[in-house]
C-alpha cells in the first residue's frame, strides 16, 4: 500500500518533528541542529528543499504551519526557550530563480524561563492564536490580534500545569457547541505516580481556561498528544503517547445537565491501548479525517491502527522507518515487527510497488 | 532530592567521595577555585572571601579571610585563583584594580601577603603558572596584562593588548612562556611573556567580546574560547593560523567555560544573563548539551572541576549565594528527553516520519529502552579516542505515499467533484450520486443514495432499470422492491412477513404489512450501523408501545406464503414517535449475533442470515401507493446522517443534507450542521476544491456558513474612459456618461467575466480578449500596448 520514498534531509543533528501543511504540499522539519528546512512537493512528487535557515540557538522541539489564510507562517518552539513565527517573504529575487524562498522572523516569544517543548496553532475559527507550553510547567496563549501584523502578539493566558509539559494539542472542532479546548501532556518522569494528561477548556463567563479533565490513568510520561479531526463528530477522540498508545473518546455530557457556567463534564472512555511498540511511543498524528492512527516508537517503526465498525481498533499496518515498508493486516497486530525488516523486498513485490525506494 | 548517591574516585591514592549537594553563602560568589588538594574550595565575591572544605556531605567553613573591622576595596573579589603547586597561595583580583595574593601559612589573622596597585581599572582575571611558583599574571578593565614575581614588590613586565579590556588570561599548559589573552573586542591574543611589546599571534575569535578561554588539559595545542556571541569554539593553537575546530552553539553568552578532565572532547559551560544552568558539551555535538546541571537559581559565576583527574564532580558558586557540588551521574541529560522522532500524516494519506538512525537501523534490532540511549559516559574511565562517538545522532528522513488506490483521500476528491447537490429533481440526484458512488467502490454509500431516493421519491417514477442497476437484481414483479431485496441480501428462509398488529382499539385485529421502501430502509440501517450502537430498529422496534398508532412486531404470526395486503386504504397517521419507544428484543438478539462484520465501507453490502425468528415487515403494493409520508422517514436519516458524520464521513451527512433539504433540516439541530458545514468545507479546502466549497457554502441554509463567501468580495472599479471611481451600480459611468466595460473587442457591455490588462486597463470578454490576443500582442483597443495575458 506504501511506497517510501526515503529523503536526504541533510539536518546535522536529530530531527525532532515533520509537519505538512494545510494542504499536504509544503513539509516543514526541525531538528537539534537550530534550523527549520521547508520540502515542497514537485509535480513528480519530489520533495525539494526551498528553504533552510538557522532558527534558535538551541535544539528545536517543533515546527507548525498556520492556516494558510494568515499566509505561509510556520512557529518553532527550542530549547532556548523561545518560541518563533516565521513568514515566507513573496517576492522577486534570485533566491526565487535558485528555487529557493526566504523566510524571515517576525517574532519571539521569550516569556518562558525554560525549554519551550511544543507549538501549535490554534484551529482557524479561533483568529490567529499560538499556544506553546514549557518545561516549567506552563501552557501559553498568544493572539495576534491583527492578522496582518505577525510581529505583534499578546499574551492572553498562562495556564499553570503543575507539571513540566512535553506536548499540547488544540481540540480542532469547528462546532460553536465545543468551547475552545486544549489537551496538555507531561513527560515528567519523577516516580510519583501523577496524572499525566490535563484537559483545558475555555469558559466564556470567566474568559479563562479551567481544567475541564484531567486523565488519570495515564500516569507514565506522555511525549506526544492528539486530537483527531473532529469533522462533525459530537465527541472528541485523543490519542496519547506514553509507554504504549492509547485512544480516548471524550463525549460532552449534555450541557443542561450540568450546572451551568462550569467547565464542560466528559464521559471518557479508553477505547484502545497497544504496546504493540514493546518501549516508548514518541509520536501520534491522525490521518485527515480522524478515523487511522499513526503512532511511532522507539522501535522504529509506524504503526497504523483503524477502529473497525464495532469501534475496536486494530493494527492495519507496521512500516520500517528505514524505508522498507511493512504491511500488515489486521491479524498482524502482534506479530513481529522485525518481519519487515528482514524481508523488505518480498513485502515489495508483494505489493508490487517496483519503485521500492527512491531517493530524491 | 533523591540525589544521594555516592561516588568513589580513586586517583593515585588518595579518594575522592561525594555527593551532589550544596550550601548557602553570606553573598553572591564571584568566582571560585579549587585547592590541589580538591578538598578545599575558595569562595570570592564583593564581600565574601572564605575557604570551605569538601567533606563527604557537606561543605564546612574553614576560614573567612576577609578580616578587619573596615573590609577595604581590596577584599571585593573580580576573580580568585589557588595556586596549584602551593597549597598556601592565593591571588584575588579587586574590582579596585588591586591584585592581592594571600598566603594561608601566615600565622596571623590577617593572611593578607601581597598587595599590588598597578591596574587603574577592575582586574577581570589573575592566574598563576602552572609550573612556576612566583609568578602571577593578571588581566585588567584598562587593557594591560601584568606579570608578577612574587619575589618582588611590583610587576615584571606590562603587556598591552592595544585592544579593548582584558577579560581572561589563560597561561598554556604546553608552552612554559606562552599565555592566551582575551578581549572586549573579540580578539584572541598569544603572548610571549619575555617579549611585552608586542603579542606572538592574534585574531578574531568572536563577535563581540571574548569572556573567557581555556587550554585543554591534554591536547595542549587546543584552546577553547567562549563569548558574548553565544558560542564556544575551539582552535587549533599548533598550526600557524588558529584553526577552529569545532564551534558549540549554547543558548546564552558564554561567561566561562573549563575543559573536563579525562574527558578529551567534554567541556562545561556557564553563562553571565538569562540561563542560571550549567552545561557540559561534547563539541562533536555541538548542537545539544550532554549534560545539564540545574541546581543555581542565579547566573552561575564560577565552575571549576574539584580534581584534575577527575571527570565527575564539579563545583560551582553563582549568584544566588550558593556553592554546589555537581555529579555527573546526578546531571540530567537533555538527550535523554529529546524526541528521537518525527511523525506526521499528510493530507492524502501519506505519512512523513523522520527517526533517530539507530532507531531504524536495520540490524540495530529492538534494544531496552534505557540501555540504549544514555551513553555510559560516566562509567569510563578513559575514552578511548578510535571508538566512534556515540552521541552523534542523525536522523532518517522519508515519506510513505500511498500508492494510487490504496486508500489514499482519492475517493473524496472524486465524490466531492461529481456528486451533483442541487439544481435536478431529488430523484436524479440520488440517482446520480448513488451512481458516482458505486463507480468508487462505496457501495455502502450508493445503496443510502438509493434508499433516499425511494424513501423521498415518489416510488411509481422509478425507474425499473435504475432499481436493477442498484440492486444488482432486479424483477418486474408487482413488488419488485420486496423481492429484488429479498434476492440479493436474504436467506432464503426471509421470505416470511410478519404481521404487525395494529394496537389501536376497535381495529386491533388489522393487520398491517409496512411499506417496502420501510422494509428496505431498515435493512439498510441495519447494515450501515452494523453493531455500533446507532439504533437501527426504530421502524421494528415497539413491543409495548403506548402510542395508538404503533405497529407490533408479532413474530409468532409468521406467514408461509407471500405477503398480503390487509392494509385498509385509509391510512393510518403515520408519526415517527415510535423512534422513542424500545426495540424488540429478538431484533436486537439477531443483531448481535450477526457475524456478518465489515470494517470498510468498501464491503459490499449483504444483511446478516436472520433467524426465524426474525420478522421482517414486508411489503404492501397497496401501501406503497398510499405512501407514508416522508416525516416517517426522517428520524431515520437524521440517525443515518449522524452515523456518518461520527465515521468521519462529513461529506455524505452533508451533501444529503444538502440534497434533502428541507426534508430532513429540521431535525437536525442547527449547531450540528453548522458544525457539519463548517468540517466538510475545512475538508474541500484543504484539498483546494475551492469550486466545490464554494457551492456547499452557497447550497448550505446555515446563516453562518452562507455567510462566509460574502466576507471581502467587494470590488472596487475606476471607468475605463475617465479613470474614476465608478460610483453607481450601473454600467455606465456617471462622469463621463458612457458605458464602462465595454468589450474592446465586440464593443458591447461585459456582463460577466472580465478580463483586463493591467496596463492599458483595456480588457473585454475573456473569450474575446483571449482570441484576439493569439493573433496579436497589441491591445484591441488600439492603444498601442503590448498587452500581456497570462
Amino acid at each position: 500500500m506504501f511506497v517510501a520514498r526515503s529523503i536526504a534531509a541533510d539536518h546535522k543533528d536529530l530531527i525532532h518533528d515533520v509537519s505538512f501543511d494545510f494542504h499536504g504540499r509544503r513539509m516543514a522539519t526541525c531538528s537539534s541542529d537550530q534550523s527549520v528546512k521547508v520540502w515542497d512537493k514537485s509535480e513528480s512528487g519530489d520533495w525539494h528543499c526551498t528553504a533552510s535557515w538557522k532558527t534558535h540557538s538551541g535544539s528545536v522541539w517543533r515546527v507548525t504551519w498556520a492556516h494558510p489564510e494568515f499566509g505561509q507562517v510556520l512557529a518553532s518552539c527550542s530549547f532556548d526557550r523561545t518560541a518563533a513565527v516565521w513568514e515566507e517573504i513573496v517576492g522577486e529575487s534570485n533566491d526565487k530563480l535558485r528555487g529557493q524562498s526566504h523566510w524571515v522572523k517576525r517574532t519571539t516569544l521569550v516569556d518562558s524561563r525554560t525549554s519551550v517543548t511544543d507549538v501549535k496553532f490554534a484551529p482557524k475559527h479561533m483568529g490567529l492564536m499560538l499556544a506553546t507550553c514549557s518545561a516549567d510547567g506552563i501552557v501559553r496563549i498568544y493572539e495576534a490580534p491583527d492578522v496582518m501584523n505577525l510581529s505583534q502578539w499578546s499574551l492572553q493566558h498562562e495556564i499553570s500545569c503543575k507539571l513540566s509539559c512535553s506536548c499540547i494539542s488544540w481540540n480542532p472542532s469547528s462546532s460553536r457547541a465545543h468551547s475552545p479546548m486544549i489537551a496538555v501532556g507531561s513527560d515528567d518522569s519523577s516516580p510519583n505516580a501523577m496524572a499525566k494528561v490535563q484537559i483545558f477548556e475555555y469558559n466564556e463567563n470567566t474568559r479563562k481556561y479551567a481544567k475541564a479533565e484531567t486523565l488519570m490513568t495515564v500516569t507514565d510520561p506522555v511525549h506526544d498528544i492528539a486530537f483527531a479531526p473532529n469533522l462533525g463528530r459530537s465527541f472528541h477522540i485523543l490519542a496519547i503517547a506514553t509507554k504504549d498508545v492509547r485512544i480516548f473518546t471524550l463525549k460532552p455530557v449534555r450541557k443542561e445537565l450540568t450546572s451551568s457556567g462550569g467547565p464542560t463534564k466528559f464521559e471518557i472512555h479508553i477505547v484502545a491501548q497497544f504496546d504493540n511498540h514493546n518501549s516508548q511511543v514518541w509520536r501520534v498524528s491522525w490521518n485527515i479525517t480522524g478515523t487511522v492512527l499513526a503512532s511511532s516508537g522507539d522501535d522504529g517503526c509506524v504503526r497504523l491502527w483503524k477502529a473497525n465498525y464495532m469501534d475496536n481498533w486494530k493494527c492495519t499496518g507496521i512500516l520500517k522507518g528505514n524505508g522498507s515498508p511493512v504491511n500488515g493486516s489486521s491479524q498482524q497486530g502482534n506479530a513481529n515487527p522485525s518481519l519487515g525488516s528482514n524481508i523488505p523486498n518480498l513485502q515489495n513485490s508483494l505489493n508490487g510497488s517496483s519503485a521500492g525506494r527512491k531517493h530524491s | 532530592m533523591e540525589k544521594m548517591s555516592r561516588v568513589t574516585t580513586a586517583l593515585g591514592g588518595s579518594v575522592l567521595t561525594g555527593r551532589t549537594m550544596h550550601c548557602h553563602l553570606d553573598a553572591p560568589a564571584n568566582a571560585i577555585s579549587v585547592c590541589r588538594d580538591a578538598a578545599q574550595v575558595v569562595v570570592a565575591g564583593r564581600s565574601i572571601f572564605k575557604i570551605y572544605a569538601i567533606e563527604e556531605e557537606q561543605f564546612v567553613e574553614k576560614l573567612n579571610l576577609r578580616v578587619g573591622r573596615k573590609p577595604s576595596l581590596n577584599l571585593s573579589c573580580a576573580d580568585v585563583v589557588w595556586h596549584q603547586m602551593d597549597e598556601n597561595l592565593l591571588a584575588t583580583a579587586a574590582t579596585n584594580g588591586v591584585v592581592v595574593t594571600w598566603n594561608l601559612g601566615r600565622p596571623s589573622r590577617n593572611k593578607q601577603d601581597q598587595l599590588f596597585t598597578e591596574h587603574k581599572r577592575t582586574v577581570n582575571k589573575v592566574c598563576f603558572h602552572p609550573t612556576e611558583a612566583h609568578v602571577l599574571l593578571s588581566g585588567s578593565q584598562d587593557g594591560f596584562m601584568k606579570c608578577f614575581d612574587l619575589r618582588r614588590k611590583d610587576s615584571v613586565s606590562t603587556f598591552s593588548g592595544q585592544s579593548e579590556s582584558v577579560r581572561d588570561v589563560q597561561f598554556s599548559i604546553r608552552d612554559y612562556f606562552t599565555f592566551a589573552s582575551t578581549f572586549e573586542n573579540g580578539n584572541v591574543q598569544l603572548w610571549d611573556i619575555r617579549r611585552p611589546d608586542r603579542c606572538e599571534r592574534m585574531f578574531t575569535a568572536h563577535n563581540g567580546p571574548v569572556f573567557c578561554c581555556d587550554w585543554h588539559p591534554e591536547d595542549r595545542g587546543w584552546l577553547a574560547t567562549g563569548g558574548r556571541d553565544k558560542m564556544v569554539k575551539v582552535w587549533d593553537m599548533t598550526t600557524h593560523r588558529a584553526k577552529e575546530m569545532h564551534c558549540v552553539q549554547t543558548i546564552a553568552s558564554v561567561a566561562r567555560v573549563k575543559w573536563r578532565p579525562e574527558c578529551r572532547h567534554h567541556l562545561a559551560t556557564c553563562s553571565m544573563m538569562v540561563d542560571h544552568n550549567i552545561y557540559v558539551w561534547d563539541v562533536r555535538r555541538p548542537f545539544v548539551p550532554a549534560a545539564m546541571f540545574e541546581e543555581h537559581r542565579d547566573v552561575t559565576t564560577g565552575i571549576a572541576w574539584r580534581h584534575p583527574h577527575d571527570p565527575s564532580f564539579l563545583l560551582s558558586g553563582s549568584k544566588d549565594s550558593s556553592l554546589c557540588q555537581h555529579l555527573f551521574r546526578d546531571a540530567s541529560q537533555p538527550v535523554e528527553r529529546a524526541n528521537p522522532e518525527g511523525l506526521c500524516y499528510g493530507l492524502f494519506g501519506d505519512l512523513a516520519f523522520a527517526a533517530k538512525e539507530s532507531l531504524v537501523a536495520a540490524e540495530s534490532g529492538r534494544k531496552p529502552y534505557a540501555g540504549d540511549r544514555r551513553h555510559p559516559i560516566f562509567f569510563k574511565r578513559k575514552l578511548d579516542p578510535a571508538e566512534p562517538f556515540a552521541g552523534l545522532a542523525s536522523s532518517a528522513l522519508s515519506v510513505f505515499e500511498m500508492e494510487p488506490g490504496g486508500g489514499s483521500m482519492g475517493w473524496f476528491v472524486d465524490t466531492a467533484e461529481r456528486y451533483a447537490l442541487a439544481g435536478r429533481p431529488l430523484a436524479e440526484l440520488c440517482d446520480h450520486n448513488a451512481k458516482v458512488a458505486r463507480e468508487l467502490g462505496r457501495n455502502q454509500v450508493a445503496q443510502t443514495w438509493t434508499m433516499l431516493r425511494i424513501i423521498y421519491c415518489s416510488p411509481g417514477l422509478v425507474p425499473s432499470a435504475n432499481l436493477n442497476h442498484s440492486m444488482g437484481k432486479g424483477s418486474a414483479c408487482g413488488l419488485p422492491l420486496m423481492n429484488s431485496f429479498n434476492l440479493k441480501d436474504m436467506t432464503p428462509g426471509l421470505g416470511s412477513e410478519t404481521r404487525l398488529d395494529r394496537s389501536k382499539g376497535d381495529t386491533r385485529s388489522d393487520t398491517v404489512l409496512l411499506d417496502s421502501s420501510a422494509t428496505l430502509v431498515t435493512n439498510e440501517d441495519n447494515e450501515e450501523t452494523e453493531g455500533s450502537d446507532v439504533p437501527a430498529d426504530y421502524l421494528l422496534g415497539d413491543v409495548e408501545g403506548e402510542e395508538d398508532e404503533l405497529y407490533l412486531l408479532d413474530p409468532d404470526h409468521t406467514h408461509p406464503e407471500e405477503p398480503e395486503c390487509v392494509l385498509p386504504q385509509e391510512a393510518f397517521p403515520l408519526r415517527h414517535e415510535i423512534v422513542d419507544t424500545p426495540p424488540g428484543p429478538e431484533h436486537l438478539q439477531d443483531k448481535a449475533d450477526s457475524p456478518h462484520v465489515s470494517g470498510s465501507e468498501a464491503d459490499t453490502i449483504s444483511l446478516a442470515p436472520m433467524d426465524s425468528s426474525f420478522s421482517l415487515l414486508s411489503v404492501s403494493h397497496a401501501l406503497y401507493d398510499s405512501r407514508l409520508p416522508p416525516d416517517f422517514f426522517s428520524v431515520l436519516v437524521r440517525d443515518m446522517l449522524h452515523f456518518y458524520a461520527e465515521q468521519g464521513d462529513v461529506q455524505m451527512a452533508v451533501s444529503v443534507l444538502i440534497v434533502l433539504g428541507d426534508r430532513v433540516r429540521k431535525d437536525i439541530d442547527e449547531q450540528t450542521q453548522e458544525h457539519w458545514y463548517t468540517s466538510y468545507i475545512d475538508l474541500l479546502q484543504r484539498f483546494r476544491l475551492w469550486n466545490v466549497s464554494n457551492e456547499v457554502v452557497k447550497l448550505s441554509t446555515s446563516r453562518a456558513v452562507s455567510c462566509l463567501n460574502q466576507a471581502s468580495t467587494t470590488l472596487h472599479v475606476n471607468c475605463s474612459h475617465c479613470k474614476r471611481p465608478m460610483s453607481s451600480r450601473g454600467w455606465v459611468c456617471d462622469r463621463c456618461h458612457r458605458c464602462a466595460s465595454m468589450c474592446a473587442v465586440c464593443h458591447h457591455v461585459v456582463k460577466g467575466l472580465f478580463v483586463w490588462c493591467q496596463g492599458c486597463s483595456h480588457g473585454g470578454h475573456l473569450q474575446h480578449i483571449m482570441k484576439w490576443l493569439e493573433g496579436s500582442s497589441h491591445c484591441p483597443a488600439g492603444c498601442g500596448h503590448l498587452c500581456e495575458y497570462s
